[in-house]
């Protein structure tokens, strides 16, 4: 397992200089971080969104299995608690929007 | 991103520039060629339809012989009054004008988006923040109308001597309701609106119709959702210190 670790690290580092490799006399290209920070907002937020919502429906399922005569208002606050978390990551799409 | 004019924006700017420059005078503002923009004038044109559609239902309405219209109002009625009485109590029909209102006003403007020839208002987030700063006045008016002097002691928390953390927590707090109801109107009805636009330039046909009518199914719970926040904090500005 280790074995396997070094010889990944080296290969990485002897790839490095051959990825690092510029003609000569270029200045350094300065990367835009900007819609790179936003991607990984918005993934980040779409990605917890998601484990959020799930969470929420799967415990509105259940109700719903185990009481089905509720079912309207088990699916009625389902709807408003998927609507009220869905609009934390559309702030993050706010953001992203405005940014690129 | 400047938007091109829409034929309802176009028609107020072309009779009505004078009114809007006039306004934009007295805030001290700067008069413009041509003032209005897309939000400004949908927004009027939706509250004129709202309007139009009340006055003729005012005038069919028949105790005997209820029609169709008046049916649609009914059911309408009915559901804001059984929301307002779970959130607010015994008192909902005093509030009830707002909260049908606001729920009527940003229904109509999230869906009348969707219909070609017309701009979604509550994109825009000066429209949104309209409706919440209204939505914020309404209720602390009503605290205070009804609280009277009492009103700011359920800023002070549930013990008096955690009053100096919890008052500035407090207003900190009612702040972000308002950023809170802005933004999620105003993301909601902006991110619909882009991803449809998204998918139009990718797939033109067929596919930007499922996201239509995600936007459709969201309109409609966003514009719930305000006024359940709407009840929420009228009930909570209106309840009685014990």
């Amino acid at each position: 397992m280790t074995k396997k670790m070094l010889l990944m690290l080296a290969i990485l580092m002897l790839g490095a200089t051959a990825l690092s490799a510029q003609t000569p006399g270029q200045p350094a290209a300065t990367t835009n971080w900007v819609p790179v920070g936003a991607c990984i907002g918005m993934a980040l937020a779409a990605g917890l969104c998601g484990l959020g919502q799930g969470k929420a429906v799967a415990s509105a399922v259940e109700g719903m299995a185990r009481n089905p005569g509720a079912a309207k208002p088990i699916q009625l606050a389902m709807l408003i608690g998927l609507a009220f978390i869905e609009s934390l990551a559309l702030y993050e799409i706010v953001i992203v929007f405005k940014l690129t | 991103m400047l938007e091109s004019e829409i034929w309802v924006t176009r028609l107020f700017n072309d009779y009505l520039a004078g009114a809007a420059n006039a306004a934009l005078k007295l805030a001290g503002l700067q008069a413009q060629a041509r003032p209005w923009t897309n939000s400004m004038a949908m927004q009027i044109f939706v509250a004129a339809l709202l309007m139009l559609v009340f006055a003729v239902l005012r005038l069919r309405l028949s105790v005997d012989k209820p029609g169709k219209l008046q049916h649609v109002f009914e059911l309408v009625y009915e559901f804001v009054l059984g929301q307002a009485e779970d959130q607010v109590g015994h008192v909902a029909h005093k509030y009830l004008a707002f909260f049908g209102t606001i729920f009527l006003f940003i229904l109509a403007c999230n869906l009348i988006g969707i219909i070609p020839c017309f701009s979604c208002p509550t994109k825009d987030y000066a429209v949104t923040c309209g409706c919440a700063l209204a939505t914020f006045a309404y209720y602390h008016w009503n605290g205070i109308l009804e609280n009277g002097w009492r009103y700011p002691l359920q800023f002070m928390g549930p013990m008096w001597w955690l009053a100096w953390l919890m008052f500035p927590i407090e207003i900190i707090s009612h702040l972000a309701r308002v950023l809170s109801l802005t933004v999620r109107l105003y993301a909601n009805m902006f991110a619909g609106e882009q991803v449809t636009i998204v998918f139009l330039g990718l797939v033109p046909l067929a596919v930007p119709v499922i996201f239509m009518g995600l936007h459709v199914f969201v309109s409609v719970i966003q514009a719930y959702i305000f006024m359940l926040l709407a009840m929420a904090y009228v009930g909570g500005a209106i309840a009685h210190e014990h």
